[in-house]
């Protein structure tokens, strides 16, 4: 284990320590709770916060100290153009029919786009706003009304122009499937302050979901307890979440209660620590049965903050998933994804940059700007860093397809952050008149990456994992803080 | 560009103490045999093992633990020999032959069982990165199962470790390549496929070629290759151009599906009869094609608005044919297909590609072996992929031998001898006992690579027979049991969790190998998926196979098997972790697959002939875990029965619902049907206890 553990710290002359710990649990831990008395014993300091008692997911120290606890990423899965929303380009309209001059495209590689392709101007307007006045389109409304809350990013960069691969590339660091996620190291390096839900959850609305599936939340070769745990709006939220038909709240707490007791008599016989945590386990899964529903109930809500969102209790959308963010943030866990489909206009029926691009904003704007509003008023959103963003942005060149669209663009895009120490009301870098290639402060994302985790706490390149002969990191072996977005 | 610093800046960080290009590295030079150790308590020695391992625990003053319990080594023999446990019967047969060879005769017997296969080829199978889709985003279906059967069928029949490597690597171009050789061929198509829009295909060729690699280097030399792959190797003595090199053998395959018939099928000639079929159909389709043609030139002719219909005669044709295309096509004979390699007639020119993009050709190269290792053997002028699969279990290869038996060790021990099981070179772990690795080395090729032979040596051996129960005088020397003074407790695989719970509730269906099968699986899968997966969930007895057998998704994975971290097979896994996680309780405790075995569990006990509830405790007890409980443990599940009798007596819908009888808890149920509703609700409840248990899930 050692070997593959925890870069941050050895422990292993902890051991006899921890033996001694456990003997202790284990003779006064029946009927309160393991895991909740381990954590109220850490909580006060009286027991290290390490250990297999308290299980993978408890709270370890950071390499330096945090300016965030924890992130909300809204995933805007299929590639939102900039062009249309924070990159204003006036030279590009009025280039709009002539071919790309050849210096541009030279040696580039796009997914559907022949060499040809013609410039396409934006139909959108675009406003400075708030006293930062920053530049967001019109598209975007209530965004803008918060302007002096976000850090635009114009000059973002991706190595992919295909979605599979762009989409592992932000959530793992790289293109390729089965590699752990941004969610998934960040608990392995700190864990959660949730004890009773998962420290990363995933949340999904829009037609489908996102390109790639579970390997976007994956845990790769870490241990599955760091994989991100999705949440379904429908129904049950976590698969297998429900006792048995004729168990009830009661039956499951003597199920509990009698595995426990069978599996502490097992380890008197064994002397074996990992039965302690799978105690542990069980009580923690005992306790998300009844913390997640509640959770997802948001019809306790005041009717203000629904309309703020404009979030409809029963309803599988994003603006509930937003709020749904904002709860479980609430509640400790450290790791929240929102996926939102499908941002891919290349300017068929129904994925134009006319109507089609114009709802999907309409979904996401107010919802959006609702959480970072709402995160703002309860003093969360200091410690709370939220990420809006696709997988990589599109093509000043148009696609000649049946409507207005462009196609991948991995060389330029936008993004923006908010909170948890990033520097509001600003913008950040800098694109060419065409908006093909960044000419100042170019962002990679593996120096997003690297800046997340910065302000988690982390190190990026100590938060590392030994796999398959050498140590692994999220940043593969690129990345850079962003010091101009740090606060 | 601007990047290189920042990895310059990320090597110097990670250099290593070992300077890169060790030739001299322990695994590179050949296993040499010593003899086995002197010992003092060689009483507690059955053989070579033992010596080797007691030697290293005497030095530091400490011996073997003792053995194992009876029912523990029966327990533990059937889990890791046929992934399943034993049933009651089977312990008493054991428990009464006083023989005092009985143990080895058990050995014998699970060896033989057509179940080792199906253990030992699905470790196998992680090795390969088997699944039954294609990856990537879109992710669809794949028909390669034949491939799982035929390792299942070798790993049976013992086919000798060099000639297992040698079909799946190159079978198609052993002479006279029988069909089952093609189909091992399968080994290197369980790479992805991306079938996204606007991708290049050069680029994902490529990149399988490059995965099968990384995958040969992983699997049979524990090398990491790939590291190669944009720059010269970090650590190990592999430059880029080798590694371009080993690239060359294997970037010159075509990749097609070909029919892969049961033997049954063959039997009964159906292959014959579905070419004959297809020979019917094929003139029908083109007298369709024709009467479509002529009445579109018909149309052509006439002024719009004027007939636009065809003549009745011809329509009526054309629907004749249809039918009878249809009609054909319905009595096809289903033949699966398998995903195979096919050597190119003429190889393709590989180039070495700098920093590893394959759009940027460097040098041309051939053919040809890593410099450190041992030299080739080819047959003709230029080398090929059937010298690579020659090369790799070449007896001058001192990488491969070690690499098998060391999984071997890894399998039944939690951990390889090496600990880093996929990378024996200079970056990887030391082994713990050198001696014993090179003597297991040896032995396997001097005893014609069976496999099966050497698993019999390990498991036959006091070291691996200890108790797997902590002592704290060794842990105080060896917290992490490196030197094997113990058997080590190991929380089982995912899919051997779900046999055990189908085994111990005694619905197992044990047909062996076809096509993979739909168990059900928890509603909203599919819900964070691009595409919604077809799963038509099993009813008959196919809803209770083996986990090996669940059809594999890469996208969306069964749950049930992930959450026991069952690899997501996108690339060689050489070894699953053992996470403990509130996820696990919550399959183990609420999964539908658990709470039917519970249910089952609960009809076998409660209406046995057993007098009492404890000896019901006592049946279900061993049932599960094949030991009799302790007194405590009898009484602790006596009080479950009686609070949930008398929970289910005032709750009879609860207790029809729990029992899973529909509408047995309705107010007119008679009242016989009532009370046997409540009991099995109460057994139901103990049976879901015991399946919970932490020594349930665990190989002991």
């Amino acid at each position: 284990m050692n070997r593959d553990g925890m870069s941050i710290e050895g422990r292993d002359d902890e051991r006899l320590l921890l033996e001694t710990r456990r003997h202790f649990f284990r003779r006064c831990g029946v009927g309160f709770g393991l895991a909740a008395l381990v954590s109220l014993l850490e909580r006060d300091g009286v027991v290290a916060r390490e250990g297999p008692v308290a299980g993978p997911l408890a709270p370890r120290p950071p390499h330096h100290a945090a300016r965030a606890k924890h992130v909300i990423f809204l995933f805007m899965a299929g590639g939102p153009s900039q062009l249309e929303l924070f990159d204003y380009k006036p030279k590009l309209c009025e280039l709009e029919g002539n071919v790309i001059p050849e210096s541009y495209v030279e040696g580039k590689r796009f997914a559907f786009l022949e060499k040809t392709a013609k410039l396409l101007g934006t139909r959108r307007r675009f406003a400075r706003h708030g006293q930062s006045g920053q530049q967001i389109s019109e598209l975007l409304p209530h965004l803008a009304t918060i302007a002096d809350d976000v850090a635009i990013v114009k000059s973002m960069v991706t190595d992919q122009f295909n979605h599979g691969p762009a989409k592992f590339f932000v959530n793992t660091g790289s293109p390729r499937f089965g590699m752990p996620s941004m969610g998934s190291w960040i608990t392995y390096g700190i864990g959660s302050e949730s004890s009773d839900l998962p420290g990363f959850v995933v949340l999904q609305s829009g037609p489908r979901g996102p390109r790639g599936g579970s390997a976007n939340w994956g845990s790769g070769f870490l241990p599955s307890a760091y994989q991100g745990v999705p949440f379904r709006t429908r129904g049950v939220p976590i698969l297998n979440l429900s006792s048995p038909a004729g168990v009830g709240a009661t039956g499951q707490r003597e199920f509990v209660d009698a595995v426990n007791d069978l599996n502490r008599l097992r380890l008197d016989a064994t002397l074996d620590p990992e039965i302690s945590s799978r105690i542990a386990s069980y009580e923690l899964a005992y306790r998300m049965q009844t913390s997640a529903p509640e959770l997802m109930d948001i019809g306790g809500e005041p009717r203000e903050t629904l309309e703020l969102y404009g979030a409809e209790p029963g309803k599988a959308s994003y603006a509930n998933n937003c709020l749904l963010a904002r709860r479980l943030v609430e509640r400790g866990v450290r790791f929240v994804q929102l996926y939102h489909t499908d941002w891919d206009h290349h300017g068929n029926k129904g994925t134009d940059l006319g109507e089609s691009l114009e709802k999907i904003c309409a979904e996401v704007d107010r919802p959006t700007t609702a959480l970072v509003r709402d995160l703002k008023r309860r003093g969360l959103l200091d410690d709370t860093i939220v990420v809006w963003g696709g997988e990589f942005g599109r093509t000043p060149q148009g696609e000649p397809r049946e409507s207005l669209g462009r196609d991948h663009h991995p060389h330029a895009y936008a993004m923006w952050v908010a909170g948890g120490g990033f520097r509001p009301g600003i913008t950040i870098g800098e694109t060419d008149e065409l908006g093909f290639y960044p000419v100042a402060d170019r962002v990679h994302v593996h120096d997003l990456q690297a800046t997340i985790l910065h302000l988690l706490g982390l190190d990026h390149l100590r938060l590392t994992y030994r796999f398959q002969g050498r140590d692994f990191r999220l940043t593969d072996v690129g990345g850079e803080v962003v010091g101009g977005l740090l606060g | 560009m601007r990047r290189l610093p920042e990895i310059l800046v990320t090597w110097l960080l990670l250099a290593p103490a070992a300077v890169a290009g060790d030739d001299d590295h322990w695994a590179f030079r050949a296993p040499v045999r010593r003899e086995p150790p002197a010992v003092e308590r060689a009483a507690s020695t059955r053989g070579a093992i033992d010596s080797f391992v007691l030697a290293r625990l005497e030095r530091h003053g400490l011996g073997l633990s003792p053995e194992a319990e009876r029912t523990t080594l029966i327990r533990r023999l059937s889990l890791d020999l046929t992934g399943l446990p034993p049933a009651p019967a089977e312990v008493d047969d054991f428990l009464a032959d006083g023989r005092p060879d009985a143990l080895e005769r058990l050995i014998d017997r699970l060896l033989a069982s057509p179940h080792f296969g199906e253990r030992w080829g699905r470790h196998w199978l992680d090795l390969a990165r088997y699944a039954d889709s294609n990856g990537y985003t879109r992710d669809n279906a794949r028909e390669i199962w034949p491939y799982r059967d035929w390792v299942i069928d070798a790993l049976n029949r013992d086919l000798p470790f060099d000639r297992f490597t040698i079909e799946q690597v190159a079978g198609d171009m052993v002479p006279g390549a029988t069909p089952g050789q093609v189909i091992a061929t399968g080994f290197h198509r369980n790479t992805l496929v991306n079938e996204e829009g606007g991708t290049d295909r050069e680029e994902f060729r490529v990149e399988a070629v490059a995965d099968r690699l990384a995958t040969t280097g992983v699997v049979f030399l524990a090398l990491t290759l790939n590291c190669a792959r944009c720059h010269d190797h970090k650590y190990d003595p592999v430059s880029q151009q080798e590694y371009f090199e080993l690239f060359a053998f294997l970037n010159s395959c075509d990749e097609p599906r070909v029919d892969a018939p049961t033997d049954e099928q063959l039997a009964r000639g159906e292959v014959e009869r579905r070419d004959a079929i297809l020979e019917r159909i094929r003139p029908l389709e083109a007298e369709l094609e024709k009467l479509k043609k002529a009445d579109k030139s018909d149309k052509a002719d006439k002024p719009d608005g004027a007939d636009q219909s065809e003549s009745g005669a011809d329509r009526a044709a054309r629907e004749r044919i249809t039918a009878r295309i249809k009609e054909l096509r319905d009595s096809l004979p289903r033949i699966p297909t398998t995903l195979v390699m096919r050597e190119r007639a003429k190889p393709r020119v590989t180039h070495v590609h700098v920093r590893g993009s394959f759009l940027d050709r460097g040098e041309r190269v051939s053919p040809a072996v890593p410099g450190v290792l041992h030299s080739l053997r080819q047959r003709g002028e230029t080398p090929d992929r059937l010298d690579l699969a020659h090369w790799l279990v070449d007896p001058s290869n001192p990488l491969t031998p070690r690499v098998a038996v060391n999984r071997v060790w890894q399998r039944l021990f939690g951990r390889g001898i090496v600990e880093t099981e996929n990378d024996f070179g200079t970056r990887g772990a030391a082994p713990t006992h050198p001696a014993l690795l090179d003597w297991l080395a040896i032995e396997l090729v001097g005893r014609q690579w069976s496999l099966k032979s050497m698993i019999r040596e390990v498991v036959t051996s006091a070291t691996y027979r200890q108790s797997s129960r902590r002592r704290p005088e060794l842990d105080r020397v060896d917290p992490e049991n490196r030197m094997i003074g113990r058997q080590t407790r190991l929380r089982m695989e995912a899919e051997i969790i779900r046999d055990s719970a189908l085994t111990a509730s005694g619905v197992l269906s044990r047909r062996i190998g076809g096509p993979s099968v739909h168990p059900p699986q928890p509603e909203g899968v599919f819900e964070f998926t691009q595409d919604i997966k077809p799963w038509p969930t099993e009813r008959g007895a196919d809803r209770f196979r083996r986990g090996m057998y669940t059809r594999f998704w890469r996208s969306s994975p069964y749950p049930a098997l992930m959450v026991f971290d069952f690899p997501d097979s996108n690339v060689s896994c050489t070894r699953r972790p053992r996470s403990n996680t509130p996820l696990q309780a919550l399959t183990l405790a609420n999964d539908t697959t658990f709470v039917e075995c519970a249910q089952i569990l609960a009809r076998r006990i409660a209406f046995s002939d057993a007098a009492d509830d404890a000896s019901r405790v006592r049946l279900a007890f061993r049932r599960c875990l094949a030991r009799e409980p302790t007194a405590a443990e009898r009484d602790r599940l006596l009080a479950v029965v009686r609070s949930q009798r008398e929970r289910f007596a005032g709750a009879p819908e609860d207790a029809a619902a729990l029992a899973g009888l529909a509408n047995a808890g309705d107010a007119g149920t008679p009242a016989e049907d009532r009370h046997d509703a409540i009991e099995l609700a109460a057994w139901t409840a103990v049976a879901r206890v015991l399946l919970n248990l932490d020594e349930f899930v665990t190989r002991e």
